[in-house]
């Protein structure tokens, strides 16, 4: 037919990736790859070194030679205010330090030995006050750091007889509710920060022009900095300009924090009048960045005698750390996962957010629910043992089906892929024959195998995706090429490979005929954020919308005029000058979503896997070695299946290294590891074989033919899966984390 | 001090500190950014370059004692339209994703060819642990390696068809060209 | 980092003259830890010589059929030597068991033996430290102190010493050949490094101006049954909780004699001969090696979150000596 396209499919095949080549040649170019601008120099943050106090003032020593530094005090600030969530977070500190490492000035330099020694000529006057380092402080609220009772955000999720008017009469109702199940059974959970240790540190560059100020750096979310120098630097839209260099790595630490570091290479740049550039070391990104939240969950259920479960009570406590930043919706995340992938009928889940003096923490895949997963998932283990049932077993008979409502009242229809993935992980890795066998120890070597079932949002929650109103541009290109313009950023993911490969396929010509422009605030619309696991499946959408549409105009000129679709391309752009598609996205009309009561359609739709570990744990130094790790994933459709396994594993690493052993130190306020020699991250000795199965339900609403978002699903089931793993092989039952060689060692003593 | 030495064998001759790190050496005084830093303590591997065929950290020596020696770091290895194997499989096997231990990662994996041209995985572990990566968890660069030493194997034999895989357009340069300062 | 001067010695007396000259003077050679501690500001010399030209490079064989080590082979080298895997195998594994091959490949031999603490405060210029400001305080006795000593520390210190090859040495009664101010002497592995007392600024008992020309192994005896058991965070490049490095001489079904020596657990590799020789004459027995755990961990002391350093270290006696006897070595 002539006005059919020509006909390719890229979508379900590992294309090479499209920044493939520069990354393997070392020609890419990272924000400290970009050659020096003229007159660049250097800028540097000065920080608190106590956690909590008062700023009486910042001393220049006289005898220094100021004439070739720039200052940057907060009286040089337009507005001192970091705008996300709410506003209280100064950009640098005034009066008031809330933690340490809290920036209180900024310097720079053309030499940066001298940046060094002009950093030792500046004194931060500081009175120290007692701080509020734990959960516990906070919520006893005898001193308060933060609003009125140091708490950030509250939520309440009730289901069933949880179901009433107000919190007391909630929690009696699901009280009457547990007390008239057969088995009834309580538990604590703990888990700890989690540094990301993305292997490029942050880092920007600075300067302005007559058309505002432009910032270039390592970041997940150009629109986010876009908005913070906008408020902070009291500029028009249109006169801030954000740009995404090449990105070493996110995982969520460069969605909110790049928006500071810009804002202070902006503003030394703005006093110096010369470009500035601002590349933290490692010790600073590690000590200043923000982590993932500490949790403590106590939950209880009731089941019947035979394992169905029936009713949930749950109680999580986040720590938010000095300023609100993000935590509201990691709170909410995690709230929403805190029910995990199983069926009940009467719930009560609340959940606490506080401030305390320490660093801000942030966005790390999984956001709020790797540290809820690990919880229920920990008590599911639990139950099993208190009903004696296997855990696997106890997991499939609870485990949510299409027809099911979850915890907030939402029905799941489509792409429920909970029960293939577990058939397809217990399939692969044996687990029923080596869980029957019973821990295998060999000599002081015990071996065992653990199990976890999960799901994920995919997407912002709840009404998030209707207000947020992402966009796309696409345009038409000459010589039959589409270029995608999208504020969703390639940090490592794929990004850039997978939009090419859905506009390709929505639009029949082949994926190397598609651009990917460089995201920059300049040219490209306000896709959303590059988080919540919606790149792919929300952002990708739009894509294939727009890429649809400019394909129809091009196969209309075509069936009109004749020739190829390059001819009719061409004839269409000499005639219109500019063909373009600026979408917005409209989630599915279905989806209801209350924000005051949290029910409703929480996620349009789940990504669902089941993980299962093999250990080997040294009976003696308790020293825990994996020796397989197997997941089965349901992303719906993988669009690109190379890169979708590297995400599933890597994500899982991440929580390995969770799990295992990083481990932030603290000691009074202050990190006391903050270099990779000891904040340690798993290296290729530790990691395990990995055995990825995708399992494809897909969601009629994803690009490609039903692609789901996963990106930080798999952060969420290998703590649990290498826990039960654990006390396969050791009977040892671990309720917090990290799972270290001496925490190990004390359960064994303690059991 | 001056100090001369081949840098991905051209002859290069520069003036600097002897305490100077090569990786700053490299970086900034021969415009090989291709070698990354990620700890700047001899941890992350991402600086790894060879230093007469043996993979060191580049952030921890003293670019004072590279007199009349050899680096090899990884622009050395192919350049876009004539990649190695290791390069084309990196991309073809999902080796690569953030890409900022990339380089690293190909040095020290290309030593290990060299000595070993048929790897186990255990070996390519153990060649690879003093290189961190936090996006894959490894197994797609084992696989990378893995596939690379076949093809090297293969190569050796047929020596040619640089596949040019990716787009020369992925070759990303936000230079500053374009948003000069007035 | 600070400012300082350069020079390359030619000549081992060339550098040792010269280190004598300047109070802050150091010797450079692979410069994988000293680097790091001058750009954190811990170390601070005021003159560096570098050692890399001093024709130190050389593994040979000594008259009594023990191996002359030079000072500047590198970790690698040394580690992967026909030699020393064939004699040594204790030492390679050792060797192995630590930092990653790119560090391998720089660090050399007598820069191992002086490589300084990882303690936290000791890389910290903002917290004191008795090690790097003399005087100053140890914040580690009451702060974090997972990674600290539990045997030898004092009031002043109780920071450990990271290597792992100097554990081995340790086990195999290594000698140190020094060159200083009185010509060359040669210095039994356990009186070089010292317990911390009231100097733990002071790693070793060596002067200023000394310099290491050598390691001399005596002959190997230990080559079928020793094995080098390291208990850490993860499985490659961490610093050891605790290091076993255990080697026996077996004659019939007895023990004729025993070395272990720990790391991660004091200022200096630890031996205790009064435990080992417990072992002597005795068949070899899970018992017998309970017996040695106890005695060497008997005046061990645990702080707030190192505790657990007491029992694990015992466990590992008994798991390295039960391996090491039987020819199992630990990998």
């Amino acid at each position: 037919m002539a006005t059919s396209p020509p006909s390719t499919h890229s979508v379900g095949v590992s294309v090479p990736r499209t920044d493939g080549t520069a990354k393997v040649t070392g020609s890419a170019r990272y924000i400290d790859d970009l050659p020096g601008m003229p007159g660049e120099i250097f800028g540097r943050t000065l920080r608190s070194t106590v956690p909590r106090g008062v700023l009486r003032g910042i001393r220049l020593d006289p005898s220094f030679d100021w004439s070739d530094v720039t200052v940057v005090e907060a009286r040089d600030i337009p507005v001192n205010a970091i705008l996300m969530i709410s506003e209280e977070q100064p950009v640098l500190a005034e009066g008031k330090i809330l933690h340490a490492y809290e920036p209180v000035a900024l310097i720079a330099c053309p030499d940066r030995l001298k940046l060094d020694r002009a950093a030792r000529a500046i004194t931060l006057d500081i009175e120290p006050l007692p701080a509020i380092l734990d959960i516990d402080t906070a919520l006893a609220g005898k001193d308060v750091i933060w609003g009125e009772d140091n708490v950030f955000k509250r939520y309440l999720i009730t289901k069933g007889r949880g179901d009433a008017e107000g919190r007391a009469a909630s929690e009696a109702g699901i009280d009457a509710a547990l007390a008239a199940c057969d088995v009834v059974v309580s538990g604590r959970y703990e888990t700890h920060h989690q540094e990301q240790l993305y292997i490029e540190p942050q880092g920007f560059v600075a300067f302005w022009d007559d058309a505002g100020v432009h910032v270039t750096g390592s970041l997940q979310c150009p629109y986010y900095v876009h908005k913070v120098l906008k408020r902070a630097l009291d500029l028009s839209s249109e006169r801030v300009h954000v740009t995404q260099a090449v990105t070493g790595g996110g995982f969520g630490g460069k969605e909110e924090y790049p928006s500071i570091i810009a804002l202070h290479a902006a503003l030394l740049a703005r006093k110096s009048r010369r470009p500035v550039r601002m590349i933290y070391d490692r010790t600073e990104d590690i000590e200043a960045t923000t982590k993932r939240h500490p949790a403590i969950v106590e939950i209880t259920t009731g089941c019947d005698r035979d394992g169905t479960l029936r009713a949930l009570k749950a109680r999580i406590l986040m720590d938010g750390g000095a300023y609100m930043t993000l935590t509201p919706v990691v709170l909410s995340r995690g709230t929403l996962h805190a029910a995990g992938a199983y069926r009940w009928q009467d719930a009560f889940i609340e959940s606490v957010a506080v401030a305390t003096n320490t660093p801000p923490n942030g966005a790390f895949r999984g956001f709020g629910a790797p540290q809820t997963i690990w919880a229920i998932e920990r008590h599911m283990d639990r139950i099993a043992r208190a009903i004696g049932k296997d855990p696997v077993a106890l997991r499939a008979q609870n485990l949510l089906r299409s027809g099911d409502t979850t915890a907030t009242g939402q029905t799941l229809g489509l792409s429920v892929g909970g029960h293939a993935c577990l058939e397809a992980a217990l399939a692969e890795s044996g687990y029923h024959e080596k869980r029957a066998a019973g821990p295998a120890v060999n000599g002081r070597v015990a071996r065992g195998i653990g199990a976890s079932v999960f799901m994920h949002g995919a997407g912002f929650t709840g009404s998030g995706e209707r207000m947020l109103k992402g966009k796309v541009a696409i345009d038409l290109l000459p010589g039959g090429r589409l270029q995608i313009r999208t504020a969703s950023t390639d940090i490592g993911q794929g990004t850039e490979t997978v939009f090419r490969q859905i506009a390709a396929d929505a639009a029949g010509i082949p994926v190397t005929h598609v651009d990917f422009a460089v995201p920059s605030t300049t040219v490209v619309p306000d896709s959303g954020p590059t988080v919540a696991s919606r790149t792919v499946m929300v952002v990708g959408a739009i894509v294939e919308g727009a890429s649809r549409e400019i394909a129809e105009r091009v196969l209309a000129e075509q069936a009109a005029g004749g020739g190829s679709f390059t001819e009719a391309g061409d004839r269409l752009l000499s005639r219109e000058r500019e063909v373009s598609c600026l979408k917005v996205y409209e989630p599915p009309s279905f989806i209801q979503w209350d924000d005051t009561t949290y029910k409703g359609d929480a996620y349009p739709c789940f990504a669902w896997a089941c993980d299962i570990a093999e250990v080997e744990v040294d009976l003696d130094t308790f020293e825990v070695t994996v020796k397989n790790f197997w997941s089965a994933t349901d992303v719906g459709k993988a669009i690109h299946p190379v890169m979708c396994k590297g995400q599933i594993e890597g994500g899982t690493l991440q929580a390995i290294g969770w799990a295992l052993c990083e481990e932030v130190v603290w000691k009074e306020g202050l990190i006391k590891n903050p270099r990779m020699t000891n904040y340690i991250i798993p290296t290729s000795l530790d990691a395990p074989p990995f055995h990825t199965t995708l399992i494809e339900e897909p969601w009629p609403y994803g690009p490609g033919g039903g692609a789901k978002g996963i990106g930080e699903l798999p952060m969420d089931g290998g703590a649990p899966a290498l826990a039960a793993a654990i006390e396969h092989a050791t009977g040892l039952i671990a309720d917090s984390l990290p799972m270290t060689p001496e925490r190990l060692h004390t359960l064994a003593r303690t059991a | 001090m001056k100090i001369s030495f081949k840098v991905n064998g051209a002859a290069r001759e520069l003036d600097a500190p002897p305490l100077q790190r090569l990786l700053d050496a490299l970086r900034l005084v021969l415009g090989l950014t291709g070698t990354k830093e990620g700890c700047a303590e001899g941890e992350c591997g991402a600086c790894t370059v060879l230093l007469d065929g043996e993979p060191v950290n580049a952030c921890l020596v003293p670019v004072g004692q590279c007199q009349g020696r050899e680096i090899t770091t990884v622009e050395g290895l192919g350049a876009a339209g004539h990649l190695s194997p290791l390069q084309r499989c990196f991309i073809d096997h999902g080796g690569a994703q953030c890409g900022i231990c990339t380089p690293g990662v190909l040095i020290s994996a290309e030593h290990l060819l060299r000595r070993n041209p048929d790897p186990d995985d255990d070996a390519i572990r153990e060649a690879l642990a003093g290189n961190l990566c936090r996006c894959t968890g490894y197994q797609r660069i084992i696989e990378s390696v893995r596939a690379a030493a076949v093809l090297r194997r293969a190569d050796a034999r047929d020596v040619g068809d640089p596949r040019d895989v990716g787009d020369a357009r992925g070759a990303r340069d936000v230079s500053h060209d374009r948003q000069e300062a007035p | 980092m600070n400012r300082f001067t350069y020079a390359r010695a030619e000549q081992v007396g060339d550098a040792v003259s010269a280190a004598m000259q300047r109070r802050a003077a150091t010797f450079i050679a692979g410069g994988t830890n000293l680097v790091d501690l001058m750009k954190e500001n811990v170390a601070r010399p005021d003159h560096l010589i570098d050692i890399n030209r001093l024709p130190l490079q050389q593994v040979e064989e000594t008259e009594d059929g023990g191996l002359r080590v030079g000072a500047l082979v590198t970790n690698a080298d040394l580690a992967y030597h026909p030699l020393v895997e064939a004699r040594y195998p204790l030492l390679s594994r050792a060797i192995l068991s630590g930092a990653s091959a790119q560090l391998r490949n720089m660090a050399t031999t007598g820069g191992n033996l002086l490589q300084r603490t990882r303690c936290f405060y000791f890389y910290d210029t903002a917290t004191p430290c008795n090690k790097r400001e003399p005087g100053s305080g140890c914040p580690a006795i009451t702060g974090q102190n997972r990674n600290h000593a539990i045997l030898g520390a004092s009031e002043h210190c109780i920071a450990t010493h990271p290597s792992d090859m100097c554990v081995a040495l340790a086990a195999l009664e290594a000698v140190v050949r020094v060159t200083g101010k009185g010509g060359e002497r040669r210095v039994p592995f356990a009186e070089l490094h010292r317990l911390p007392g009231d100097m733990p600024e002071r790693d070793t008992t060596l002067e200023p101006g000394d310099l290491i020309t050598a390691v001399e192994l005596p002959p190997g005896r230990f080559a079928e049954h020793c094995t080098y058991l390291k208990v850490r965070d993860r499985a490659s490049y961490a610093f050891a909780l605790v290091s076993v490095a255990a080697a026996v001489e077996l004659a019939g079904g007895t023990i004729k004699e025993a070395r272990v020596a720990l790391g991660g657990v004091a200022h200096k590799p630890w031996r205790d001969r009064t435990a080992e020789a417990l072992l002597r004459g005795k068949a070899a027995s899970t018992e017998a090696f309970q017996e040695v755990a106890e005695a060497l961990l008997q005046d061990a002391q645990g702080y707030r979150h190192n505790g657990f350093k007491m029992a694990l270290a015992k466990r590992a006696i008994v798991r390295a000596l039960g391996e090491a006897v039987s020819g199992r070595q630990a990998s």
